[in-house]
């Protein structure tokens, strides 16, 4: 089939807009309200030992279903998994911008957790991040009990 | 297996960058070039698979209006949401199940309507991951190449010499979009940074496509066609969601192939299987591949491209055709995988032809290749 490069045809915007309202569940709900107290919770699988962050109402490794009885505190702190340096954000509108100044983005596991949280990195320089690298959370100044109460990770102090 | 399946007849269009072509001629050309190419009708299909997404599509449950286009007008029809690689799966059960002799699989994407990278995002977790903003499957990618790279002391050099050589390869495929014949290391290297270490050029490009394949019974190939191309064996396996998965090594893709081989009585994939065509979106991907298809042990994927035994000349080519850093139409991908497997086995890959008896084709989907799906194609 020819790829008729001499014709050009037209195109139409046609936006597909939405709005959704998930229900988040009990345990995401006490993991968010519990933010505003600057605590970080997990539920921890009864059979498996797995421990999930965000918490989840079910483990997917054994197919146990857990409870508010499981939920764990985590401290905060970390290691770092793996790094990388974002030289470019999404728009929102479906395009590509350049950062001015590239951001550190990490993959992180949390003391006594075995999910990995995808976080921003703060205060280090992309050239100084390495795997293994102890890492703790950053709150925001008056956490509400919200995501974003959880402003970043950032090198943890020796 | 059951009973015995055949993919007699394939069709691709030239995947390119923003296509001149409405979504339904491009479906149109590549299912009725699949039926021509098998030399039957559309009366002859019991039964139709498509693949596509539909936020990528940008319609709900967009099979109903592509439906007529792929030929699947009072048939049976069905849609896998993903690659096509997973609708010649779901096509080749209906088949062993009785019920119908001659499926056609249809699988496309204009990566061009809309960025799929943006789509990506809406793939995570609304409650948590999508609320940051930063994580779509490039970045997701890049901390994925980082904790590979580390862990098994893999340098940008070795992921880029990946992307040399299916870019160069490409170049050789009337089908593929990016063809570079004199690409350099140092040209991916110099080529734009998305998310450190991940850039242009190692990863794949944003491609419009579509792809079909027939497949028919044992009895009904036999009719059809003077070489068909048997499905030996195949498997298919989805790992966790990207939060809870080992991201330096394919899980899911080591079961899938283990399945796969164990169907088609293949026990040295390396000595048994003479090209292998796979959905690697991202340079470093292709390495991991190599490993979870158990052509080398853990972490040696670098070994095997460093001395050349995927490249054409090698001793176990890996994509001829440039795969899907050649060409990505995000849910055709894996479908074209299968039928550059299949010309392979025809003899009819024009211009990168390695001799093979029995190919693999794997297809993809979901960030960071969370499943997978792998076909032995053989022609005995």
């Amino acid at each position: 089939m020819s790829s008729q490069s001499e014709i050009v045809l037209t195109k139409v915007p046609v936006p597909l807009v939405a709005g959704f309202q998930w229900s988040v569940g009990e345990l995401m709900e006490k993991f968010i309200k519990a933010l505003a107290d600057r605590k970080i919770w997990g539920v921890k699988c009864p059979e498996c030992g797995y421990v999930y962050v965000p918490p989840r109402w079910r483990c997917g490794k054994c197919y146990a279903k857990l409870g508010e009885e499981n939920l764990t505190e985590l401290s905060g702190k970390g290691i770092l998994l793996s790094y990388a340096t974002a030289y470019v954000e999404l728009d929102g509108a479906g395009s590509f911008k350049d950062l001015s100044e590239p951001k550190p983005i990490g993959a992180i596991k949390l003391e006594g957790a075995d999910s990995t949280l995808f976080m921003p990195l703060g205060e280090v320089k992309p050239e100084e991040l390495k795997e293994g690298m102890k890492v703790e959370v950053v709150w925001r100044e008056e956490p509400k009990g919200e995501l974003a109460d959880i402003k970043y990770f950032k090198p943890a102090k020796r | 297996m059951a009973g015995r399946v055949a993919i007699v007849g394939y069709a691709q269009s030239h995947h390119q960058h923003d296509i001149q072509m409405t979504r339904e001629d491009m479906v149109f050309e590549v299912a009725k070039g699949a039926l021509r190419n098998a030399g039957i009708s559309r009366e002859d299909v019991d039964t139709v698979i498509t693949a596509s997404t539909d936020f990528l599509d940008g319609r709900t449950i967009s099979n109903l209006y592509t439906s007529m286009a792929v030929g699947a007008y009072l048939k049976d029809e069905s849609k896998v949401e993903e690659d096509g690689a997973f609708a010649a799966y779901y096509a080749l059960m209906r088949i062993l199940s009785g019920v119908h002799d001659i499926a056609l699989v249809e699988a496309h994407t204009q990566g061009s309507v809309v960025n799929p990278h943006l789509v990506s995002s809406y793939t995570l977790d609304p409650l948590f991951e999508r609320q940051y903003g930063f994580l779509n499957d490039i970045s997701a990618a890049a901390l994925q190449a980082r904790m590979y790279m580390n862990k098994y002391g893999v340098s940008e050099e070795q992921v880029a010499m990946v992307a040399v050589k299916n870019l160069m390869n490409a170049a050789d495929n009337l089908n593929a979009h990016r063809k570079m014949p004199d690409v350099t290391v140092e040209e991916v290297l110099n080529s734009k940074l998305y998310y450190d270490p991940i850039r242009e050029l190692t990863m794949s490009p944003v491609s419009d496509g579509a792809c079909a394949i027939v497949l028919a019974s044992e009895e009904k190939a036999k009719e059809i066609t003077d070489i068909p191309v048997w499905i030996e064996g195949v498997g298919s396996c989805q790992d966790g969601y990207l939060r809870d998965r080992s991201l330096y090594k394919l899980d899911s893709l080591q079961k899938a192939a283990q399945d796969a081989y164990g169907m088609a009585g293949v026990s040295n994939p390396f000595a048994q299987i003479d090209v292998f065509e796979v959905s690697e979106k991202y340079a470093h991907e292709e390495l991991m591949i190599y490993e979870a298809l158990g052509l080398c042990r853990e972490g040696k994927g670098k070994t095997l491209i460093e001395k050349g035994m995927t490249g054409k000349d090698g001793e176990i080519p890996v994509n001829p055709s440039g795969g899907a850093l050649g060409a990505d139409p995000i849910c055709a991908t894996g479908l074209i995988r299968v039928v550059e497997a299949a010309k392979q086995i025809r003899g009819e890959a024009n211009g990168y032809q390695i001799p093979a008896y029995r190919a693999l084709a794997h297809g993809q989907f979901g960030i960071c290749a969370q499943k997978n799906v792998v076909f032995i194609l053989g022609s005995e």
